[in-house]
């Protein structure tokens, strides 16, 4: 009885001390960006690793008002909060297209969008600024909203559709017999049945906009989102590191307390990710 | 209240034909069974019924009007499905007030509608729980409450009772006969379980492979059929089929022995093969001519015994029913037959009359 147990300890500890290991890789940056987000200038630069002496919020305050976060936060939560709604939107509908109608050249629309799945982003951005351009959607809100939605839009509906695909047909055929009409099957059955793989959806995409630079970079070249705003503080010869803290920890903070409210959802959805992809 | 109409109906896939081309009347408040082997098109034909399906050629009528085009709701009926397809994210009451909703009733009106129709199922208890909570026999009931608060004017079953273990499946079987007495309403039920069809059925409708074999009361299909696979396929253990040649015209030889059909309208080609069929219950303890056969099986089912044997020279296997008796493997008995109830098939397994 006792000598396995030994072994099973042995394991355990040959397993945990890596991922300790792992986790601490994770958590140092965090606590590197409070640390220092707490101190001054002096502070920083007279002992970058040790611990905050005099904790001061005046950097967060900086940050917020003189370095316009709160309006880069605007931005950022308005372009997000959109891009999410118009992708929940548009993949559920789509999804459900793809997954249970039957219309000519189905399965050649499905391949074109499994296809724009592998095409990076970076490969298509000269032809998408110039769309961008064309459109008079530069430095607008809603282009930023709209560009979001085309580059995640692939694979949220891939992720829709193998999730309605999985449904049992039968529930669409009685919500036709019980007299739905197209789009109140979609409202009434495919919205609350899909609700697991759109808030999956909902989390990822929210990261993915939330976090995104490049877009943004290329599309709100006046305005700043968040992310955009941060990068800018970094200088090419000397970089404010407890101001850039302060921001990134501002940056991170939605996102942070997304995790902790939906926590359980998130590695179910990654779950869902993994068995379908 | 409805009657309806198949008129030439057919159904491809690409370029499978699936339905081959369907005549079929119901007359109103009818119980009629589609029955047939897997794959034989009962459930494209139910749904094609429904407005599932789209119908490739033909016509499809209730009540003399022409529904071909139309969309499932508009066309009055409900349906139950082999897998009750209740909405999983609604109560039970939800899942049968739905298509209430849709139409616009108000929710006190939908609510007692609904109740209604759980008092004549016996599922008020159960309005307020979803279709997780439910065992498989409770899902059914709410699949046919959910049929029944539409007032439709055909109810279509698709194999509603599959799903369920043998007893339950029995009750819900007499139960369904209730409901379409106290309904009197045109019910279409596909099954391919023939015990099914004979209990419940008015009138069967035998598909195979696209095409309707045999239409006609249980009854008639068991006494009388039309040929070799409605025979077969309507009667458990199956009807023996034993291989004979015509030794006048209405005279054939088995092993030997000589069995006259005088019931018999046309002439047999002397010489020719023919299949006799006789149903195990046709071939003991009768007055008819006789032959002894080895048992090699016995079913003891109690009363009954149905045992297994080889017949004649060529050694035909054949199927016998014996009431109260203990028949045991390796005896020898004497098979008689009951000519009067043999049934004969040509090479084109067509019923000779
Ligand atoms: N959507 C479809 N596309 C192509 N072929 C189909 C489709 N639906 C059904 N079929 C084919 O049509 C035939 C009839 O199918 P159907 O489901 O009507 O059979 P069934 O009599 O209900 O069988 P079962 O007793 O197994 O339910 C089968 O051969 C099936 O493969
Ligand atoms: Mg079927």
């Amino acid at each position: 009885m006792s000598k396995p147990a030994k072994r099973d300890r042995r394991i355990l500890w040959a397993a945990s001390v890596p991922m300790m290991l792992l986790a601490l890789s994770c958590v140092y940056p965090i606590y590197f960006a409070i640390n220092n987000a707490l101190k001054d200038r002096k502070g920083y630069i007279l002992d970058r690793f040790g611990l905050v002496t005099d904790p001061s919020i005046e950097n967060f305050v900086t940050a917020w008002s003189r370095a316009r976060f709160d309006e880069y936060f605007f931005n950022s939560v308005t372009v997000t909060a959109g891009a999410v709604l118009a992708l929940l939107l548009v993949s559920s509908l789509a999804g459900f297209a793809l997954a249970v109608l039957r219309f000519p050249a189905r399965k050649l629309i499905f391949g074109v969008i499994l296809a724009s799945l592998m095409i990076p982003v970076q490969v298509v951005l000269v032809p998408f600024y110039q769309t961008i351009v064309a459109l008079e959607l530069l430095n607008t809100r809603i282009g930023l909203i709209l560009s979001y939605t085309a580059f995640f839009l692939p694979f949220s509906t891939y992720l829709m559709t193998a999730f309605y695909a999985a449904l049992p047909r039968e529930l669409v055929d009685a919500a036709r017999v019980d007299g739905a009409k197209f789009l109140q099957v979609w409202w009434y059955v495919m919205l609350p049945m899909g609700k697991p793989a759109l808030l999956t959806l909902g989390i990822l995409n929210t990261l993915y906009c939330w976090n995104d630079v490049l877009i943004s970079l290329l599309v709100l070249q006046d305005e700043r989102t968040l992310m955009v705003g941060i990068a800018a503080l970094r200088g090419e010869y000397t970089t404010n590191v407890p101001l850039l803290s302060a921001a990134i920890v501002l940056g991170a903070a939605p996102i942070v307390l997304l995790y902790v409210i939906f926590q359980r959802k998130i590695v179910a959805g990654i779950a869902t990710g993994a068995v379908k992809g | 209240m409805a009657e309806l109409a198949l008129q030439d109906v057919r159904k491809s896939f690409g370029a499978v034909d699936v339905i081959k081309g369907v005549d079929l009347e119901i007359k109103d408040g009818e119980f009629t069974v589609f029955v047939g082997p897997s794959g034989c098109g009962k459930s494209t034909l139910l749904r094609m019924i429904a407005g599932l399906e789209e119908v490739t050629s033909g016509d499809i009528m209730i009540d003399a009007e022409v529904v071909t085009d139309e969309e499932p709701f508009d066309r009055e009926i409900a349906m139950v499905f082999q897998s009750y397809a209740l909405y999983p994210h609604m109560t039970v009451a939800e899942n049968m007030a739905f298509a209430l909703r849709l139409q616009g009733m108000s929710k006190p009106e939908r609510r007692k509608v609904v109740e209604q129709a759980a008092e004549v199922l016996k599922i008020t208890p159960l309005l307020d729980r979803r279709p997780a909570q439910l065992s498989g026999g409770q899902r059914q009931r709410v699949a046919i409450g959910r049929a029944i608060v539409r007032e439709p004017k055909v109810f279509l079953f698709d194999e509603p009772l599959s799903n369920l273990d043998a007893e339950l499946r029995v009750q819900m079987r007499i139960e369904i006969a209730r409901l379409h007495g106290e309904l009197k309403s045109t019910m279409i039920y596909v099954t391919h379980d023939q015990t099914e069809a004979m209990t419940m059925a008015d009138r069967i409708v035998v598909l195979r492979d696209g095409l309707v074999e045999q239409v006609g009361a249980p009854t008639d299909l068991y006494d009388d059929p039309d040929n070799m696979f409605v025979a077969g396929f309507i009667g458990s253990p199956k009807m023996n089929f034993l291989s004979v040649a015509a030794t006048g015209p209405r005279q054939v030889s088995l092993g030997g022995l000589s069995l006259d059909l005088p019931q018999l309208k046309n002439d047999l080609n002397v010489g020719t093969e023919y299949a006799l069929g006789v149903r195990p219950e046709h071939l003991f303890g009768g007055e008819g001519p006789g032959l002894t056969m080895q048992i090699e099986v016995v079913e003891q089912l109690g009363q009954t015994a149905y045992v297994h044997g080889r017949l004649g020279a060529e050694a035909q296997p054949v199927v016998v029913e014996l009431r109260d008796q203990r028949p045991k493997t390796g005896q020898t008995i004497e098979i008689t037959f009951d000519l009067s109830r043999a049934t004969l098939f040509d090479a084109q397994e067509q019923r000779v009359r």
